[in-house]
C-alpha cells in the first residue's frame, strides 16, 4: 500500500512538473494562427549524435596530449568550434520561418484528420529539413531552397466528436551537421472537426415529412427522374449528368422527383430512450445514407433544425451540427 | 529504405559525399598500410555501390563478422603486432571502409565520418609537413560537407552545394580554433603512449661504426634548422654537436650512459663563461632520439632539456615532432680546464691488442714529441702529407685492426674513418680524446636569414684534451678535405659525383637552375615559420607568448582572455547570421497589392493603418462607387491568393495585375 501511494505522489509530482511547464510554454508561446520562429520561442541543445561527436573529441583531444601533437590540437579546437558554430546554425535554420495555420479537414473518428500548413520564409534564406509533428500522428518533412513558401500536410487520429485539437505541434532541426536540436512547440489554435460515429441502424424508426404532421412514409427509391439543372457548387458529383458534360455541354445535374416533393427530416426524437451519443451517430449514419442517394433530407435537434437540403455544403452544415450538439467551444 | 524512418534516410547525394571523403582520407596514408587495405577500400566501394544500384544487398551479420576476424587477421599478418601507430592506423581504415558495408541510415554514416575526422587526427601524428596539412584541411571540409550533404533531405543527385556551407563554417571556426590553440595549456602526456613510428629512422645513431655518417650524406633531408638572434657565424664555426662518443668496442664508437659514470661526474662542471654568448632557436625535425643539437658551449633555459656531463645536451624525452629550442652558446668558454682521474681512464682506454701499427704510431709520435699540441699537430700533418683522400664510398675495412689498415694500406675514408683513427691515435699517445658525432655547416637561406642543416651536413669529428685548455675540438677531416668544411659536402664531392647519389629527384641537385631554388628556398622559408608558430609549439613557447601579450599570468587572466576572445570571434558570426538580410523580402502579390493601394490613394482613399483588404474595399468601394466592381475584383484575387494552390498561383497572379490596371 505504502509503496503504491509512493509512486503515486511520484507520479503527481511528474504531473505537477508536466503542468508547470506546459503553463510555462504557453506563457512563452501563445496560441496563435500565425507564428514566426524566433529567439523567444526557439529552443537549442545538443542531439544525441551531439554527445557522440563531443566523445569523440574527448578522445581526439587525448590523442593531441599524449603525443604533444600541436596540429592534432588543432584539428581538435577546430571541430570543438564548428560544433559552437552548429548551434547558431541550426538556429538560423529554423529562426525566420513564418507557420501559418491554412484548414483543418473534418474527420470521423478512428480516421485522421488533415491539418493543412503553410510555411514561408521571413528572409531570403535556405531552410533545410525542418520536421514538423503533432505529438501523436504523422510528421512531415519541408525544405526551402529557391521557393519562398510550402505547405505541408499533417495527418493526426481522431477518437471523440466535438472539436479535435492536435496540441501544439512540435518543429524540429538538426540542419546543417547534426549535432544540435532546435525546436520549439507551436499552438497553431487548430481544431478538426470531428464527426459523430455513423452507426447503422436496421431502419428508420419512423420518417418525418415536411408537413409537420406528416406520417412517416417508407425511404423512396427516389428513382424517378424528372430534368436537369444547373450545377450548383455542393451538388454531389453522382448527380451530375457527365453524357452532357462528355458532350460539351455546361455541366449540368439530374434531379429526380425525391428533391422536389419528397423531403425527409432527420428527427432526435426518432430514437427514444437512446443515449445522446447513441441517437447522434444513428442521425450521423442516416444523413450520409440520404447523402449518399441524393435524398434532400433535414435534420431537427432539440436546440436546432436545418432545412431539408442536399449537397456538399448541407451535409457539411448537418454533420457539423451533429458533431457539435451539446459542446461549446 | 522503406523500413528506414523519414529522418533517418541517407540522401544519395550524402553517399556520394562520404565515399568521395573515404578516398581522399586514405590518400595521405597509401605508403604507411598494407596494400590489402586499400583493396578492402576498392571493395567495400563496389559493394556499397552496388547495394545502392540495388544489385546486391547488405552483407549479414556473419559475414560481417567473418570480415572483421579477417581484417584482424590480416593487421596482424602484415605488422606481426596490432599495438603501435601503424597497424593501429591500418586497422582504423580497415574498419573505416568495412563501415561502409553497414551504411543503411544516418546514425551509422555518423559512425563513419566521425571516425573520418579520426583518421585525419592520425595523419599528424606522422607528417606535419605544410602540403601534407593543407591536403588534411581540405579533407575536413569534404567530410563536413558530407555531414551537411546528410542533412539536405531530397538531394537525389550530386551537387557541390554542401561543399559551401561547409567551408564557410569552417573558416568561420578558424579564428576562435587559433585561440584555443594558443591559449589551451599544454600538459606532458596523461599516460605512455606506444612508439610513433617503426619506420626507420633518419639521422644520427646513438653509435657510430665507419660507414654510418656517410650514409647519411647520401639523404637531402633536413635534420634541423636555425635561427640566429645576431649575424650567423663563419661556415667552419658551425659545429653541431650532438652525440659525444668515449667508448670504443667492438670497432663502433658509443656515449656513455648517464649511469655509466659515478655519481658525482653525471653533472657537467661549469665552465668559466667568457664574453657575449651567441643566442639562436633550433627546430629539430623528429628523431625519435634524446639528444639535440647545439654550437659548443651550448646552454639551454627549455622545460626538459639538459646537460651531459660531456656538455651536449640532451632532452629527457624523445623528439617525436618538430622540436623548438632555444640555445646559448659561449664558444670562447673553457670546458674542463681540470680533468678528473675517472674522465681521465675513460677518455684514454683502447681495445688493448687491436691495430697495433696504429698503437706503434703514436707511441713514436709521443715520444719524439713535446707536448700535447705538437702531437696533435704531427698527426694531423701526418693526414695532410701522406696520400689520403676523401670520399663517400671508401673501400671496406677489414673486421680485425680497422684502422692499422686505414692508416697503412686503404687511405680513403670519410669524415668518420678520420675522426675514429684520429681519437684512436690521440689515445694511444697518451691524451684524453673522444669522437664527437653531429653536423658541420649548414646552407643559409636568404629568404628568411635561417641556417639550414641537411642530412649530408653530418660529420663527425674529435676533441682532444690539453692541459689548462681543457676540450678542443680538431677536425681531422680538414686537414685532409679543407674544402669539405669551407664549402661544404657538395664542393668537396665535386669530382667524385656522389653527393645526393640516393636522391635523385631532390630539390637540392636543382641548385642550378635559379627558380627551382627560389622556390625551394621559399618554401623553406615558409616551413620555418609553419614550425615556430606552429609544429613546434610547447608549453615554454606559450609561456612567453602569453607573458610577452599580456604581461604575468595568473588563472582568472586566462579565463577572461579565454571569454574575451570568444566573445570577440563570435560576435561578427552572430551578428551576419541574425541580421542576415533583415528587410523583409516582399511576396509578389503583396507588392502588386500595394501598387493597388497607392492607386487608390490617388484617388483620396488612403488605406488606415491596420486595416485589412476586406474591410479597405468595402470602405473604397462605397467612397469611389464608380470603382466598385474592379475594387471588388482585385479585392477578392488578392484574398483568394493566399490560399491559391501553387500551380494556380501564376495564373492568379496575373490575374491580379490585369484587375490592378484597371482601377484608373
Amino acid at each position: 500500500m505504502e509503496a503504491a501511494t509512493g509512486t503515486g505522489s511520484e507520479a503527481g509530482f511528474r504531473a505537477r512538473l508536466r503542468q508547470r511547464f506546459r503553463k510555462w510554454v504557453n506563457r512563452r508561446i501563445p496560441p496563435s494562427r500565425s507564428v514566426t520562429l524566433d529567439q523567444k520561442r526557439l529552443f537549442i541543445f545538443p542531439s544525441g549524435v551531439g554527445f557522440f561527436f563531443v566523445l569523440c573529441l574527448f578522445v581526439m583531444l587525448l590523442a593531441a596530449i599524449n603525443f604533444q601533437n600541436n596540429l592534432s590540437y588543432g584539428l581538435t579546437f577546430l571541430l570543438a568550434t564548428l560544433f559552437v558554430l552548429a548551434v547558431l546554425h541550426t538556429f538560423a535554420n529554423l529562426s525566420g520561418l513564418h507557420i501559418q495555420a491554412v484548414r483543418a479537414r473534418p474527420a470521423f473518428p478512428g480516421q485522421q484528420t488533415e491539418f493543412e500548413l503553410q510555411v514561408s520564409r521571413v528572409k531570403q534564406r535556405e531552410h533545410f529539413a525542418v520536421y514538423f509533428r503533432f505529438a501523436e500522428g504523422s510528421s512531415a518533412r519541408l525544405n526551402l531552397v529557391t521557393e519562398d513558401s510550402g505547405r505541408i500536410t499533417l495527418l493526426a487520429p481522431v477518437e471523440k466528436r466535438g472539436w479535435h485539437n492536435p496540441g501544439r505541434l512540435r518543429i524540429e532541426s538538426t540542419y546543417p551537421l547534426g549535432l544540435v536540436r532546435c525546436w520549439t512547440w507551436i499552438d497553431l489554435d487548430l481544431h478538426a472537426l470531428v464527426y459523430p460515429r455513423p452507426l447503422a441502424s436496421a431502419e428508420l424508426p419512423g420518417l418525418a415529412t415536411d408537413q409537420p404532421d406528416g406520417a412517416a412514409i417508407p425511404v423512396p427509391g427516389s428513382d424517378d427522374f424528372y430534368g436537369f439543372r444547373d450545377y450548383r457548387a455542393g451538388d454531389s458529383l453522382r448527380q451530375i449528368y457527365w453524357k452532357g458534360l462528355a458532350r460539351g455541354d455546361k455541366v449540368q445535374t439530374k434531379q429526380y422527383t425525391a428533391y422536389a416533393d419528397r423531403s425527409v427530416w432527420l428527427d432526435w426524437e426518432m430514437f427514444p430512450g437512446l443515449a445522446q451519443e447513441q441517437r447522434l451517430s444513428h442521425l450521423c449514419f442516416w444523413a450520409l445514407e440520404f447523402d449518399r442517394q441524393g435524398q434532400e433530407y433535414g435534420l431537427r435537434l432539440p436546440d436546432q433544425s436545418i432545412v431539408p437540403d442536399v449537397g456538399e455544403r448541407h451535409r457539411e452544415q448537418v454533420l457539423q451540427a451533429l458533431a457539435l450538439y451539446g459542446i461549446d467551444r | 529504405m522503406s523500413k528506414v524512418k523519414l529522418e533517418q534516410q541517407v540522401p544519395r547525394n550524402a553517399l556520394v559525399w562520404i565515399i568521395l571523403a573515404l578516398f581522399l582520407l586514405v590518400a595521405p596514408h597509401v605508403q604507411r598500410v598494407p596494400i590489402w587495405v586499400l583493396l578492402v577500400f576498392a571493395a567495400a566501394v563496389v559493394w556499397r555501390i552496388m547495394v545502392y544500384r540495388g544489385v546486391w544487398s547488405f552483407p549479414r551479420w556473419p559475414v560481417k563478422m567473418g570480415l572483421i576476424i579477417a581484417a584482424f587477421a590480416g593487421i596482424m599478418f602484415s605488422f606481426r603486432s596490432l599495438i603501435g601507430l601503424e597497424p593501429t592506423v591500418a586497422l582504423l581504415l580497415t574498419a573505416f571502409a568495412l563501415k561502409l558495408l553497414e551504411l543503411a541510415e544516418r546514425k551509422d554514416a555518423y559512425v563513419l565520418l566521425f571516425l573520418g575526422y579520426f583518421v585525419i587526427l592520425t595523419v599528424f601524428l606522422f607528417s606535419q609537413d605544410i602540403l601534407i596539412v593543407l591536403l588534411c584541411l581540405f579533407n575536413t571540409v569534404i567530410v563536413t560537407a558530407a555531414l551537411v550533404a546528410l542533412h539536405r533531405p531530397g538531394e537525389h543527385r550530386f551537387t557541390f552545394r554542401p561543399l559551401r556551407l561547409a567551408s564557410v563554417m569552417l573558416a568561420q571556426s578558424i579564428p576562435l580554433m587559433l585561440v584555443l590553440f594558443f591559449l589551451f595549456p599544454r600538459i606532458g602526456p596523461l599516460w605512455t603512449v606506444p612508439i610513433k613510428s617503426q619506420a626507420a629512422r633518419t639521422g644520427m645513431s646513438d653509435f657510430m661504426k665507419p660507414g654510418d655518417v656517410s650514409r647519411l650524406s647520401r639523404s637531402g633531408e633536413v635534420a634541423f634548422r636555425v635561427q640566429f638572434e645576431g649575424a650567423v657565424p663563419a661556415q667552419d664555426q658551425l659545429y653541431w654537436r650532438g652525440l659525444v662518443m668515449s667508448r670504443l668496442r667492438g670497432g663502433a664508437w658509443s656515449s656513455l650512459s648517464h649511469f655509466a659514470a659515478p655519481p658525482d661526474e653525471r653533472r657537467p662542471s661549469e665552465p668559466e663563461l667568457v664574453g657575449e654568448p651567441l643566442r639562436y632557436s633550433v627546430i629539430m625535425e623528429p628523431t625519435q632520439q634524446h639528444w639535440i643539437y647545439s654550437l659548443r658551449y651550448g646552454r639551454s633555459r627549455d622545460s626538459g632539456v639538459v646537460s651531459a656531463a660531456d656538455y651536449r645536451l640532451y632532452r629527457m624525452s624523445e623528439i617525436e615532432d618538430d622540436y623548438l629550442y632555444e640555445v646559448q652558446t659561449w664558444p670562447e668558454a673553457v670546458l674542463e680546464p681540470e680533468i678528473s682521474d675517472w674522465r681521465r681512464k675513460v677518455e684514454l682506454r683502447l681495445p688493448p691488442d687491436d691495430n697495433p701499427r696504429a698503437m706503434a704510431l703514436a707511441q713514436q709520435i709521443a715520444s719524439e714529441a713535446g707536448d700535447s699540441r705538437e702531437i696533435v699537430e704531427q698527426v694531423l700533418a701526418l693526414f695532410t702529407e701522406q696520400p689520403f683522400g676523401y670520399t663517400l664510398s671508401p673501400p671496406l675495412l677489414p673486421e680485425r685492426d680497422p684502422i692499422d689498415a686505414f692508416l697503412f694500406d686503404t687511405r680513403w675514408g670519410f669524415c668518420e674513418h678520420y675522426a675514429s683513427a684520429f681519437v684512436i691515435l690521440m689515445r694511444a699517445a697518451g691524451i684524453p680524446a673522444r669522437v664527437v658525432a653531429g653536423y658541420q655547416g649548414g646552407e643559409i637561406n636568404p629568404v628568411n636569414g635561417t641556417v639550414i642543416v641537411h642530412q649530408f651536413d653530418a660529420h663527425a669529428w674529435a676533441e682532444v684534451w690539453h692541459e689548462g685548455e681543457g676540450w678542443v675540438r680538431v677536425d681531422p677531416t680538414a686537414a685532409v678535405a679543407p674544402e669539405r668544411i669551407e664549402l661544404g659536402l657538395e664542393q668537396a664531392l665535386a669530382e667524385e659525383g656522389s653527393f645526393l647519389a640516393d636522391s635523385p629527384l631532390s630539390p637540392l641537385r636543382f641548385r642550378g637552375v635559379n627558380w627551382v631554388n627560389q622556390l625551394r628556398l621559399r618554401y623553406d622559408a615558409l616551413t620555418y615559420r609553419w614550425q615556430s608558430w606552429v609544429t613546434g609549439f610547447d608549453s615554454d613557447r606559450q609561456y612567453q607568448l602569453l607573458t610577452n601579450w599580456f604581461g604575468e599570468f595568473s588563472a582568472r587572466k586566462f579565463a577572461l582572455v579565454l571569454l574575451g576572445a570568444g566573445l570577440l570571434v563570435f560576435a561578427p558570426v552572430v551578428i551576419t547570421l541574425l541580421l542576415q538580410r533583415k528587410t523583409v523580402q516582399l511576396r509578389e502579390m503583396d507588392k502588386l497589392y500595394l501598387r493597388f493601394c497607392e492607386r487608390l490613394e490617388k484617388f483620396g482613399v488612403a488605406r488606415a493603418a491596420g486595416e485589412g483588404p476586406a474591410q479597405y474595399g468595402r470602405r473604397a468601394s462605397a467612397q469611389l462607387p464608380r470603382l466598385e466592381e474592379q475594387i471588388g475584383d482585385v479585392t477578392n484575387i488578392y484574398l483568394g491568393l493566399a490560399y491559391a494552390p501553387a500551380d494556380e498561383e501564376a495564373a492568379a497572379l496575373k490575374r491580379l495585375a490585369q484587375a490592378i490596371r484597371r482601377v484608373n
